[in-house]
């Protein structure tokens, strides 16, 4: 009988810390390997303090918020090829009205462009719930009208912003310097607050149900285009930060930035951070982590001595084999059950 | 659909209704529809436009488009996508470009044998290790590009200029100029492509696999080889392109074809084929390819910025699908 005891209490528990793994294992991997990418980091290059530290997370700002953006509507169903042009639109449209305004004007642009973005996107999920054609089909198409909205607002880079937001997004008033703290406050705060929302609230909790499967959730009684049109929104809002991270980050707008670049890195970084592509599965946390790490990779292969052309081939490899183990992992879990 | 036209009599609906199904039935119909009204249009704008010289202009803008859009049809056939089309075509065009001094054969060989490789790369990717296409084609343009950024300063440092023949069939007409050598590439293309998927068992296994994969590889289908074999040829017919373009553009560098790539797939999806796979043809496409070019055409004409046009771009795209799926839905 003594012997039976612990027996019972490891039975007990294995199966909780079981599914907290299943449930969230691939999100800690990739924060696991953010750190270790960070350590290795630090050994080497020569000097690893406040500035570098400064230069890594300011300038995945961008891609850090467009991957959330596209997160947020992929686990609600959707695929947004938007993202890029809504990243490059905002740039441009900050920087031509906060140029040579002051400190507390550039702050209401910043508002009043992220709400014009989140209703923008909100009506192009409306449009895809009417219509109900392909997300990636209408969302290719507002990628076009996005970037070409941006070249009409600035035809050519300029523009400008003020020097406090700035250190907003950078901690700099110059959009370079030794104070990372601005920048992880900018991530960390709105990331939480989706991350509560999706995880916690019923409307939230409404795009995983929309997202694994619409036809089950709309006859649960959810409000399944409520719920997509929130999506698109909520990515619009993001979509709209990273542009502002840019405008903050270059302190001036550029018409001519490939906004379809952003968004395909977008996609690349959501997979990696554990976003099914499929919807309903994965979470804001783990795109955050990965949107970071697909960043990182540029400062630790040149820190490496790799060329930056070589860099760009491991990234690509890197890419897919993260897909290639994540398809033979799923495809072992499917015959075990 | 019908309470706009509830006040109607009972027979003009169902000759609406009729029609409606009728027209389902024939999307390109519909879609022949646009481009002569869109040709009119342009006509109106530019009374000239209605000439060999005006529809030349338009169907040389379409060829690589539309060939790269052959690659599309045949992988959204199967519930995929490529997004490495525009890298591999630049990177055909630049392995050709490269070899030409060493004559036409090599040079558009090599350029065949990158597609190719390329492509087939993809369908390892995604038949055999199941990586989601998007990701997989995404993956491998980033990775091209940086194995042609590094080449081109190594094995590829030299000629960037495309030979004389690949500048005659990329650029060059016959019959006194009025007839490109390039839109011949591209009608030969089309009955290879059209023939496939209409007559082949090939074409059939692609539609099959869009539509059910799971019942296509229970009745025997060997589903990664047939992936694996589609993947490869639309680096084949971006390759094709590629070299085209280059032999039209002349010089080659890095960015050649990547303004092509969302173009590729805006006329597959304008052509009516599903981006779930199991349905469209490639007749379709290659009228989307065309709605395209005559859009550049009038968008040219009317002197319109390259903000105009991609914005009337993109909203082509939206109005086009949406008028497909109400269509669908009404009939």
């Amino acid at each position: 009988m003594t012997a039976t005891t612990p027996e019972i209490i490891t039975a007990s528990t294995t199966p909780g810390w079981q599914r907290w793994l299943r449930r969230h294992g691939w999100t800690t991997g990739v924060w696991l390997l953010l750190v270790a990418m960070t350590i290795w980091y630090s050994t080497l290059i020569p000097r690893f303090g406040a500035f570098e530290v400064s230069t890594i997370v300011n300038n995945s700002l961008p891609l850090v918020y467009l991957a959330v953006a596209q997160a947020v509507i992929v686990i609600a169903g959707g695929i947004d090829l938007g993202v890029g042009g809504m990243l490059v639109l905002v740039n441009v449209t900050a920087a031509r009205f906060m140029l040579d305004q002051p400190f507390g004007m550039t702050l209401l642009i910043a508002v009043l462009v992220v709400i014009g973005a989140a209703a923008l996107n909100g009506g192009v999920g409306w449009v895809i719930n009417v219509s109900r054609v392909p997300d990636i089909v209408i969302t290719l198409g507002t990628l076009f009208i996005y970037q070409g909205m941006a070249l009409a607002i600035l035809p050519n880079p300029g523009g400008g912003t003020s020097d406090g937001f700035r250190w907003i997004f950078t901690g700099s008033e110059v959009g370079i310097g030794r104070n990372p703290w601005p920048a992880i406050v900018m991530i960390i705060v709105p990331v939480l607050l989706v991350a509560w929302w999706m995880g916690k609230t019923r409307s939230g909790l409404s795009l995983y149900a929309i997202g694994s499967n619409r036809t089950a959730a709309y006859l649960s009684g959810i409000n399944a285009a409520r719920a997509k049109i929130t999506a698109y929104a909520i990515g619009g809002a993001f979509a709209a930060m990273a542009g502002l991270a840019v405008t903050a980050i270059a302190g001036r707008g550029n018409p001519n930035i490939v906004g379809g670049n952003f968004t395909l890195n977008s996609v690349a970084a959501i997979v990696l951070g554990g976003v099914a592509l499929t919807g309903g599965i994965g979470s804001v946390i783990g795109a955050v982590a990965a949107g970071i790490v697909l960043f990182f990779l540029n400062p630790i292969l040149t820190a490496m001595g790799v060329d930056p052309n070589r860099a760009q081939i491991i990234r690509g490899l890197l890419i897919v084999l993260v897909m290639m183990v994540a398809g033979l992992l799923e495809l072992r879990r499917q015959r075990r059950s | 659909m019908s309470t706009d036209i509830a006040p109607m009599e009972a027979a003009a609906e169902s000759r609406v209704t009729t029609a409606m199904r009728w027209l389902a039935a024939h999307p390109n119909v519909g879609l022949i529809g646009v481009l002569v009204s869109l040709v009119l249009v342009t006509t109106a704008i530019e009374p000239n436009y209605l000439s060999l010289t005006g529809f030349r202009g338009t169907a040389v803008f379409a060829v690589p488009i539309g060939i790269m859009a052959a690659g599309q049809t045949i992988l959204m056939l199967t519930a995929g996508i490529d997004l490495s089309v525009a890298m591999i075509a630049t990177g055909a065009a630049y392995a050709a470009a490269n070899q030409s001094p060493n004559g036409a054969v090599v040079a558009i060989l090599l350029g065949l044998l990158v597609g190719v490789l390329a492509g087939s790369a993809n369908g390892i990717g995604v038949g055999v290790f199941r990586v989601n296409p998007l990701i997989m084609t995404l993956a491998m343009a980033g990775i091209l590009l940086g194995l042609f950024t590094s080449w081109a300063q190594t094995i590829f440092s030299g000629a960037t200029q495309a030979v004389g023949f690949i500048r005659t069939i990329g650029g060059g007409s016959t019959l006194d100029g009025r007839l490109p050598w390039s839109v011949l590439v591209w009608v030969a293309v089309a009955v290879f492509v059209i023939y496939m998927l209409r007559r082949t068992g090939f074409g059939r296994m692609l539609y099959a696999l869009g539509d059910n994969p799971v019942a296509t590889r229970l009745s025997g289908a060997r589903s990664w080889q047939v992936l694996l074999l589609a993947y490869a040829l639309s680096g084949f017919l971006a390759a094709i392109a590629g070299i085209l373009l280059a032999g039209r553009i002349g010089n080659v560098d890095l960015s050649l074809a990547g303004f092509l790539l969302l173009p590729s797939v805006a006329a597959a999806v304008i052509g009516g084929t599903s981006i779930f796979g199991g349905s469209g043809t490639y007749t379709g496409t290659i009228l989307g390819a065309l709605i395209l070019g005559v859009l550049q055409s009038m968008l040219t004409f009317l002197g319109a910025g390259v903000a105009v046009q991609q914005i009337v771009y993109g909203s082509i795209v939206v109005a086009l699908a949406w008028l497909y799926a109400s269509i669908a839905r009404s009939a």
